[in-house]
């Protein structure tokens, strides 16, 4: 698939943030930038992540400070031309939400009910037209990319609501926007859904070139979308960086890990073995292995992808449900034992947060121990050590 | 068969009802949406005075008129430097149709714009439309339904206008006399085979506009929010 691009003389933007605005009971307090293809606003609801996004797109016009987004050529910022303000308190400044250039994807979609899918996605395309983008051509990607080719002639309020989300980003992406902006686009759906949408947002995030701020208060969409990551609680930013680095930083996995984490990992599928090889034995965690984490040939058990071979998807590991071992176990049933190096080890609410590399350019595997089975394995940063992890235990992200 | 006065009360009415709703449309449109989605000062008093009519007599409305149309009134000969000639004439009774459909008009297009998502209209300025294209092709075409409604009240409301009019308008037949001022004067002298044909009139233009509006709104684009 060709993926269109947008005219040249957009490099990569970068937004810059430094707002203050007043809410019920907290002040949304945020000075930021935001660099790159993927950026997550992660926090627990209420913190603001919405106010955030409605100020940075013009909807929320209380917010006091300065917002610009500046392109970048060769990783320079460009002398930034007064029209990259977006907010200016100081001087006045506050354009409005149309003359951003801004793509947005809410919660429950928002398409026009009046409309069929077809003319839904098209609402915004003027604006791309006018940017010298092939609408044509544009309209074929966009459908293809996000399968909205059976939709087309539905009435926008016939649509299911994993429907309604692929043609809401279609439309967003079919205006030609310098950034999108998406508002929790998955938090609508139940989880089945949820895990094969958000492999179509990584599709978009990889052939449409748009840098996008996604905002969830789900670790896992974060981490397997986003390279960087912003958290925000009660207005205040906690936490910035690489994703999965600042999401298991002690003041920030309480937050992640209300419900369950799960580390979050690229992983390439398969070709499927021989069930009744007759070969000699291989270690038995090479046969009949599902994936293989992206980058590596370090195998996993999980659960049949239906992906076919050399497709890359992703990984949920849940940090409950691996066990540390010090020496490699036997007749276990658990599929995977990998060899790995404890990273760090860390006191999160109560019990002990260990990261544990696999291979260096796979990030760090989340594990929650007790203080007492850490004791007993006497374990210390730097010390080898095996993940058992049942195969059934992991998460696949893929589309159905 | 109808006589010529009664046909003439038949075409006087629905001719006054009709350009009477035009008359009240685009203003009372323009001042619901500001109803809808304004803040100004002094709101809260415009929305009573637009609903003002509804809720006192009509013959109040229509000496209020009668005192404005008067030579030395606020419309009349000696403040606007030539004379309206709207007394007594049917030019009259469209202005007491007009006046006393407001409210139902207003009202009915202020349910109908504040029905409109306004965060679809959010939704279209991020893809880059300005607020008139917005206005044009989002709120006015989801709010089509109830305005269509707002109209189709305002026509029956003006089709059924007694009071006012009777008035400012008199009840001259083959002049200013409509089926509800002929239905007056039918039943004032017993004449009761010709209240019996207006009477008839009357329930077909209703029914008429009742079905009318029913097949327009099957027709009109569906309104509401996205499931």
């Amino acid at each position: 698939m060709s993926a269109p691009r947008l005219p040249a003389v957009h490099g990569t933007p970068q937004l810059t943030v430094d707002i203050r605005r007043k809410l019920d009971r907290f002040t949304l307090q945020v000075s930021w930038c935001a660099q790159g293809r993927a950026t997550g606003i992660f926090g627990p609801s209420g913190a603001g992540k919405t106010t955030l996004l409605e100020a940075i797109a013009g909807l929320d016009r209380r917010a006091q400070g300065v917002i610009r987004l500046d392109q970048t050529t060769a990783g320079d910022v460009v002398e930034a031309p007064s029209a990259a303000f977006w907010l200016d308190s100081a001087r006045g400044v506050c354009l409005p939400t149309e003359q951003r250039g801004i793509g947005y994807v809410p919660q429950d979609g928002l398409l026009f009910p009046h409309f069929d899918v077809r003319r839904n996605l098209l609402a915004g395309a003027r604006r791309a037209s006018e940017q010298g983008v092939d609408i044509a051509n544009l309209f074929d990607s966009v459908t293809d990319l996000l399968e909205l080719r059976p939709l087309l002639r539905r009435p926008a309020p016939d649509l299911s609501g994993g429907e309604r989300q692929r043609v809401a980003l279609g439309r967003a992406l079919m205006s030609g926007p310098r950034i999108l902006l998406l508002d929790e686009p998955l938090a609508s759906l139940d989880l089945g859904l949820r895990r094969r949408i958000l492999p179509l947002l990584v599709r978009v995030r990889d052939e449409m070139r748009i840098p996008l701020l996604f905002v969830s208060h789900e670790p896992t969409e974060v981490q397997a979308l986003c390279d960087d990551v912003l958290v925000l609680d009660r207005g205040q930013v906690v936490a910035e960086g690489p994703t999965h680095e600042v999401l298991t930083k002690p003041e920030v996995f309480p937050l992640a890990a209300a419900r369950r984490y799960e580390t979050v990992l690229e992983v390439t599928v398969l070709a499927p073995a021989p069930r009744h090889s007759s070969g000699p034995a291989v270690a038995d965690r090479e046969d009949g292995a599902s994936v293989v984490f992206a980058g590596t040939d370090i195998a996993l058990w999980t659960p049949p992808p239906h992906a076919a071979p050399g497709t890359r998807l992703w990984v949920g590991i849940p940090a409950d449900d691996v066990i540390l071992a010090r020496d490699p176990p036997t007749l276990l049933s658990a599929r995977n034992r990998i060899p790995a190096v404890v990273h760090s080890i860390e006191a999160v609410d109560g019990r002990l947060l260990i990261r544990a590399r696999v291979s260096a350019r796979t990030p760090p595997i989340a594990v929650l121990l007790t203080h007492a089975a850490r004791e007993e394995l006497a374990l210390r940063p730097g010390d080898d050590v095996y993940l058992i992890i049942k195969a059934n235990a992991c998460a696949l992200y893929e589309q159905a | 068969m109808p006589d010529a006065t009664t046909i003439d009360a038949l075409l006087l009415t629905l001719r006054v009802a009709a350009i009477a709703t035009g008359m009240v449309m685009l203003p009372g449109t323009a001042l619901a949406y500001l109803l809808a989605r304004a803040q100004f000062p002094g709101k809260a008093l415009v929305s009573a005075l637009a609903g003002l009519p509804l809720v006192v007599p009509p013959t109040a409305v229509g000496y209020l008129l009668l005192q404005a149309l008067a030579r030395d009134g606020i419309l009349g000969r000696d403040r606007l430097g030539f004379d309206p000639d709207i007394l007594l004439t049917w030019k009259a009774a469209v202005l007491a149709s007009a006046v006393m459909a407001v409210p139902l008009v207003v009202r009915t297009a202020r349910i109908a714009f504040e029905s409109v998502d306004p965060r679809l209209e959010s939704m279209a300025r991020t893809l880059g439309k300005r607020p008139t294209t917005v206005f044009l092709t989002i709120t006015l075409p989801l709010a089509a339904r109830g305005l269509l409604a707002a109209g189709i009240l305002g026509f029956t409301r003006a089709v059924g206008e007694f009071g006012a009019t009777v008035t400012i308008a008199g009840n001259i037949p083959g002049r200013t006399q409509t089926l509800a001022s002929a239905i007056f004067s039918a039943q004032q002298t017993g004449d009761t085979r010709h209240v019996f044909a207006l009477l008839v009139l009357s329930l077909g233009i209703g029914l008429f506009a009742i079905l009318a509006s029913e097949a327009l709104i099957q027709r009109a684009p569906r309104q509401g929010r996205t499931r």
